[in-house]
């Protein structure tokens, strides 16, 4: 463990360490951020009110919109001055979320992946080697940064071809490979067509991130590599990686608490569910100092478990990631609403409103948006040059905005 | 070893405290800083017993609720006011007996006079000056003193309020020094400052009071460079917080 004085903190007296960082962070919120003073005032609530941590329940969430609407600084907690890092996200609408660091958040975010990393069996002494898209830009600084932190050596992130890859990944020795679960498994295929042992690789482990690591995928990738897996869950407008990390027990993903205080609620009623129950993970920062967020709904269906690990930690944990509670899908880990394929075909079509369906298909590993389009009367050319210029365009407008790989096909209407 | 949940406190009618929630760990050094008025005394003196408060207070696992200042100095609790308030007519012996009144009847003259040998070994003038009256000592003496005369209670948590005031900075930074050595005997440390970098220095964590509520904490080396910390309470570049929005 990192910190195992917080790591595997009493219970009682980690939620009096929640409970005061929530307080000094609703206050800094109150004070600091016309929103949130808004939000309270609305309800005819006190800071005084909050007197336990499931007083919390009685403020209204944050959601994606509201970041939206607050665009670009409008939830900052600090004068921009004393922000030194300025991050966005996609979001749901054609405005960024953007989120700010003060110096302070900044280190503990590089604590939070020393953690995460630590959790994951890295040391010092260890190689690491980066394959993330470039679509994945906050994984990929996050978690270099957060190896180099702690001391590893670092082979970052590049735009090599995947033998390239595998060939660093064999002579450089790298020890530990961190990727996406559909990269993982893209560059098992890869391996076994220029047959590659695992055995010439000196791979010990694999930190799996940006989505979901679905048992057989896992037992897939263990298998391949001949590795031991570990994952992290995280979403950019909360600190990302950092926010929960497996252990050697495997038995979920720890939260760390001390810093995001969770909550999981009933998506329809916004509730709080009963302890163990699935619902929508809810997320309170606790120690952020540049942008609090208080009740921000993660669009993440998944469960809270409280009893302490078989590794000795007491961090409550994340269950299986089950999906999400809004449309948000995810093409090889990067989070996508319809509504932005919508928008961006709409653009490479000249305007015209497109009818389409898109599902995620897998090649080789690798994850690709299939999106059909109807092909409507007099909205462009019959012609098949033409058609498949359009579609092109199309697919590198996604590839450019969104960083997905993408695979338009045209369907004519009435023809089934 | 001390945890305060949701205090409240009052000076009079006025609400001086509200809602702080914090906790001191065995062992530690933790520093309060805030601006005056922020209500850092006030919370010193409520742990105390000494103004009218609500909230969950527990020391060891004990409730101070509803305890006189006496009987919560005999839970191993003791304040250094600020301004010291020795009693100045009287020479430095007596007024470090006096810290002891509680414990005469329990205890030996002999442990008694182990501690005073202790706060001589932390502060050797002390011993030097034993007959001299207390009020015509400098600054500096009188406020070792002053922690002299807490010791000798044996408190387990010592409480101090404003140890800077008035005092040459060179006299700050020697008696901060001495709550070191103080902790690595065992006593855990409350200190309440308004000179926040010394403070900052000398502790492990810190909380900042603003207006009556705590609006920051975390390590004190962080916080020392907090930049919001830096411009309210290190005397920097300070200026309305909208500006430039």
């Amino acid at each position: 463990m990192r910190q195992p004085e917080i790591e595997a903190m009493d219970r009682g007296e980690m939620e009096l360490l929640q409970l005061e960082r929530l307080q000094s962070t609703l206050t800094r919120a109150y004070r600091q951020v016309k929103f949130y003073r808004r939000q309270f005032d609305r309800l005819g609530l006190n800071l005084d009110d909050i007197r336990s941590l499931n007083d919390l329940a009685r403020l209204p969430c944050t959601t994606r919109g509201d970041l939206s609407e607050n665009y670009p600084y409008g939830l900052f907690a600090v004068p921009l001055r004393d922000i030194v890092r300025i991050l966005s996200s996609p979001g749901t609408t054609e405005k960024p979320l953007v989120v700010g660091y003060a110096v302070p958040d900044v280190k503990l975010w590089l604590e939070l992946l020393a953690r995460l990393y630590v959790a994951a069996g890295v040391t010092r002494e260890d190689i690491l080697q980066i394959i993330l898209p470039p679509g994945l830009a906050n994984w990929r600084r996050d978690l270099q940064a957060g190896a180099e932190y702690l001391g590893s050596s670092v082979i970052p992130p590049a735009t090599l071809n995947f033998a390239k890859e595998l060939m660093v990944m064999r002579d450089y020795k790298t020890s530990v490979l961190v990727t996406t679960p559909p990269l993982a498994r893209h560059l098992l295929t890869v391996m076994t067509r220029m047959d590659l042992d695992p055995a010439a690789l000196s791979l010990k482990s694999a930190l799996l991130v940006a989505s979901p690591l679905a048992a057989e995928a896992r037992r897939e990738i263990e298998a391949g590599f001949q590795v031991k897996c570990a994952t992290a869950y995280g979403i950019t407008e909360v600190m990302g990686p950092g926010l929960a990390f497996s252990c050697g027990a495997d038995g979920g993903l720890h939260f760390s608490e001390d810093h995001f205080y969770p909550e999981i609620i009933d998506p329809e009623t916004g509730n709080p569910v009963p302890p163990g129950a699935p619902g929508e993970l809810v997320i309170t920062t606790l120690s952020t100092v540049a942008f609090p967020l208080v009740r921000f709904r993660s669009g993440d269906r998944t469960s809270l478990l409280q009893e302490p690990c078989a590794c000795g930690r007491t961090l409550a944990r994340l269950g299986e990631i089950a999906g999400r509670t809004d449309p948000i899908f995810s093409v090889g880990g990067i989070k996508v609403h319809p509504d932005q394929v919508g928008a961006l075909i709409r653009e490479a079509l000249g305007g015209h409103p497109p009818k389409f369906s898109h599902r995620v298909v897998s090649e080789e590993g690798l994850e690709i948006l299939d999106i059909e389009l109807t092909v409507e009367e007099g909205f462009f050319s019959d012609e098949i040059k033409a058609l498949e210029c359009l579609c092109r365009q199309a697919r590198r407008h996604l590839a450019d905005h969104l960083g997905i790989n993408a695979r338009i096909t045209l369907k004519e209407l009435g023809l089934e | 070893m001390l945890k305060i949940r949701n205090l409240s406190a009052y000076y009079g009618s006025v609400r001086a405290l509200s809602g702080v929630t914090m906790h001191i760990r065995e062992g530690e050094i933790v520093t309060l800083i805030g601006a005056n008025g922020a209500g850092k005394t006030t919370l010193l003196n409520a742990v105390c017993g000494l103004v009218r408060k609500d909230g969950d207070l527990e020391f060891s696992g004990r409730s101070l609720q509803g305890l006189a200042p006496e009987e919560i100095v005999g839970l191993g609790l003791s304040q250094v006011p600020e301004g010291r308030q020795l009693f100045a007519p009287m020479t430095v012996a007596e007024n470090l007996e006096l810290g002891a009144y509680r414990r005469y009847r329990k205890e030996s003259k002999a442990a008694i006079n182990a501690d005073l040998e202790r706060v001589f070994q932390l502060f050797p003038r002390l011993q030097d000056r034993l007959a001299q009256q207390a009020g015509t000592m400098s600054g500096g003496e009188q406020q070792m003193l002053a922690i002299g005369r807490a010791l000798m209670a044996r408190p387990r948590l010592l409480l101090l309020d404003e140890p800077s005031l008035g005092l040459a900075p060179i006299v700050v930074e020697d008696i901060l020094a001495r709550l070191s050595q103080l902790r690595q005997e065992g006593v855990t440390i409350l200190l309440v400052e308004q000179n926040a970098r010394a403070a900052l220095k000398v502790a492990d964590r810190a909380y900042v009071l603003e207006t009556g509520r705590i609006i920051l904490s975390g390590p004190a080396a962080d916080l020392l460079q907090d930049r919001q910390v830096t411009r309210a309470y290190l005397g920097r570049d300070y200026k309305e917080f909208t500006e430039g929005r």
